[in-house]
C-alpha cells in the first residue's frame, strides 16, 4: 500500500479543517475552494465538497449569503460563523500538538 | 443524428444529447439515494444542479446550444461521486425530518412523497408564475394541493353571493408573502425544485406507478400531484420563455399603447362573463337564453368559465407580449403595468355601474349582497358560539 493511499483517510478528515480555513480568509464560493485546494494534495471535487458544506453548516460552523455574480445567477458565498471561528482556532491548536508530537517522539 | 432533450437545471433549460441525459439523470438519481436520510438532501441536490449548469453555460455558446454526450459525462466526472456524510448516512433515522431512507429506495418513491415526510416544508406564498392578479389563489391552490381554478372560482362566489371574497383577496395580497427564491418556490408547493424529482418521475413512469398502489385514496393523492407536478413543470417552461423574450426582444416603445386597448377588450370581457354568472345564478336564464332543462346550473356554469378563459387567453397572451417586447428599463414596464391594471379596474367598475343601472335583475343581485353578507356573519357567528 502506496503512503498516498494510507493517508486517504486522514486526507478526508483533515478537509473539514482546510476548508474552515480557506473560508476564514474570505467569503468564497465553491468554485473558489476547489480552485485552492486543486493544487495540494487535498484536490476534490463539488460531489464530496457540497454535501461536506451542508454538514458544516448544519452543525453551525458557517453560513452563507447569495451574491450576484457578473455572468450567469447568483452564487452561495460562504463565510464562518463564531463558532466556526472558535473551532478552527482550537483545531490549529490541536495541529500544533500533533505536529510536535511527530516531529519529537522517538527523537533522543 | 443524435436525439437531443431540452431538461430543467436551475431554472435554465439545456439542450443534451440523449446518452447525456441519461448519464446525468443516472448521476443525480445515484445522488438523492446516497443523500437519502440526510436532512439537506434537496438543498444539496440543487447546489450540484446548479454547479453543473454553471458548466454546462461555459460550454455553451450562440453557435453551439447542444451538450454533447461527451462532454456531459466530462462535466460529471469533474463533479465527482457525491459522498454522502457519515453521521446521516449511518443513523438515518436520527435526523428530525426523517426522510425514511428504505422507503425511497425501494421504487415506489412516489408513494413516500404522497405520505409527506419526505416533502419539503410547506408554507402558504403567493405563486406569481401562472397568476391572474396578484397570485394569492394560485398560492393557495399549490398550498392545499388543489386545482387554482376552483380556488379561483370560490373567491367569485364568495364575492357574489357574501361580498367578502374580495375584501380576503386584497388583505391576502398585502400579507401574504410572494415565493421568490428556488426555494421559496419548492416551500409554496411541496415540490422540491430539482430536477430529480422531474427526472424520477419521468423514470417510473405515470402508469407504473399509479399500478403498485394498493388503496384508492393514495392513488387519487399521487395522481393529483403528478398533474399538478407536470403543469408547475409548464409554468416554469413559460417562465423560461418570457425571460428569454425579455432579453432578447426588441424595443418597441409602440408596443406599450396597445396594452390599455388590450386591457380595455380584457375588462369588457370580464365584465360580460360575471355578468352572465350573476344572470345564470339568479334567474338560470343567460342573457335570456334559457337553459335546456336537463342541463344543471353548474354545468353552464362551468360552461361559461371555460368560455371566458377562451376568450381572456389570447388577450392575456397579448398583453404579455407587449409588457415584454417594451424594452428593458424596468420602471417604464412596472408603470406601464400600473396604469393598465387601473385602467382594467376601472372599465370593470364602469361597465358594472352600468350594467347594474340597466339591468334591473344585477342591481337587484347588488343590492342583496350586504343582507347576505350580515346573513353569513350571523351564521358564522351561530357556528362559532355552537362549537
Amino acid at each position: 500500500m502506496s503512503v498516498n493511499e494510507k493517508f486517504s483517510a486522514i486526507r478526508k478528515g483533515l478537509l473539514e479543517f482546510l476548508v474552515l480555513q480557506i473560508i476564514a480568509a474570505e467569503k468564497v464560493y465553491v468554485a473558489d475552494i476547489l480552485k485552492q485546494l486543486s493544487a495540494t494534495e487535498f484536490a476534490t471535487q463539488e460531489g464530496t465538497l457540497y454535501p461536506l458544506l451542508s454538514k458544516m453548516r448544519r452543525e453551525g460552523l458557517l453560513d452563507y449569503e447569495w451574491k450576484e455574480s457578473e455572468a450567469g445567477p447568483p452564487r452561495k458565498y460562504y463565510e464562518l460563523t463564531a463558532k466556526g471561528r472558535e473551532q478552527l482556532r482550537e483545531t490549529l491548536e490541536y495541529w500544533g500538538k500533533i505536529n510536535g508530537t511527530v516531529k519529537n517522539l522517538g527523537q533522543k | 443524428m443524435n436525439k437531443v432533450i431540452t431538461i430543467n437545471l436551475d431554472g435554465n433549460a439545456y439542450q443534451l444529447e440523449e446518452g447525456g441525459y441519461d448519464a446525468l439523470r443516472a448521476y443525480l438519481e445515484i445522488a438523492a439515494a446516497r443523500l437519502s436520510g440526510n436532512p439537506d438532501r434537496d438543498e444539496i441536490i440543487s447546489d450540484i444542479e446548479r454547479a453543473i449548469a454553471e458548466k454546462f453555460r461555459t460550454l455553451l455558446a450562440s453557435h453551439k446550444t447542444v451538450v454533447v454526450t461527451k462532454e456531459v459525462a466530462d462535466v460529471l466526472a469533474e463533479m465527482g461521486p457525491i459522498e454522502a456524510d457519515p453521521d446521516t448516512a449511518a443513523d438515518p433515522g436520527a435526523s428530525g425530518t426523517g426522510a425514511p431512507s428504505g422507503a425511497s429506495r425501494s421504487g415506489t418513491a412516489g408513494q413516500e412523497q404522497a405520505a409527506g415526510p419526505g416533502g419539503p416544508p410547506r408554507r402558504l406564498y403567493r405563486i406569481h408564475e401562472g397568476a391572474m392578479i396578484a397570485g394569492v389563489c394560485n398560492g393557495i391552490a399549490a398550498h392545499m394541493n388543489i386545482d387554482p381554478t376552483l380556488v379561483r372560482l370560490a373567491f367569485v362566489l364568495l364575492t357574489i353571493f357574501w361580498g367578502s371574497g374580495l375584501l380576503v383577496y386584497v388583505v391576502m395580497a398585502i400579507v401574504v408573502p410572494e415565493a421568490n427564491s428556488p426555494e421559496e418556490k419548492a416551500a409554496a408547493s411541496g415540490i422540491p425544485s430539482t430536477a430529480q424529482e422531474f427526472i424520477r418521475r419521468a423514470k417510473e413512469g405515470y402508469y407504473e406507478a399509479v399500478k403498485g398502489f394498493p388503496d384508492r385514496k393514495a392513488r387519487r393523492e399521487w395522481k393529483r400531484r403528478f398533474k399538478r407536478e407536470m403543469r408547475a413543470n409548464a409554468d416554469q417552461w413559460r417562465y423560461n420563455w418570457h425571460s428569454y423574450w425579455a432579453e432578447h426582444a426588441p424595443f418597441h416603445p409602440g408596443m406599450g399603447f396597445a396594452v390599455p386597448f388590450l386591457s380595455l377588450l380584457h375588462g369588457a370581457a370580464t365584465v360580460l362573463w360575471i355578468c352572465a354568472l350573476i344572470s345564470l345564478l339568479a334567474t338560470g336564464t343567460v342573457f335570456g337564453l334559457v337553459l335546456p332543462a336537463n342541463v344543471p346550473v353548474w354545468v353552464a356554469a362551468l360552461l361559461l368559465l371555460i368560455a371566458y378563459g377562451i376568450v381572456v387567453g389570447p388577450l392575456k397572451f397579448a398583453r404579455r407580449a407587449c409588457y415584454w417586447g417594451m424594452g428593458q428599463p424596468r420602471w417604464v414596464c412596472s408603470s406601464v403595468f400600473l396604469l393598465d391594471t387601473m385602467v382594467w379596474v376601472a372599465v370593470v367598475a364602469a361597465l358594472l355601474w352600468l350594467a347594474a343601472h340597466y339591468s334591473p335583475e344585477l342591481r337587484d343581485a347588488i343590492h342583496s349582497i350586504p343582507a347576505l353578507a350580515h346573513q353569513a356573519a350571523d351564521d358564522i357567528r351561530t357556528w362559532w358560539h355552537g362549537k
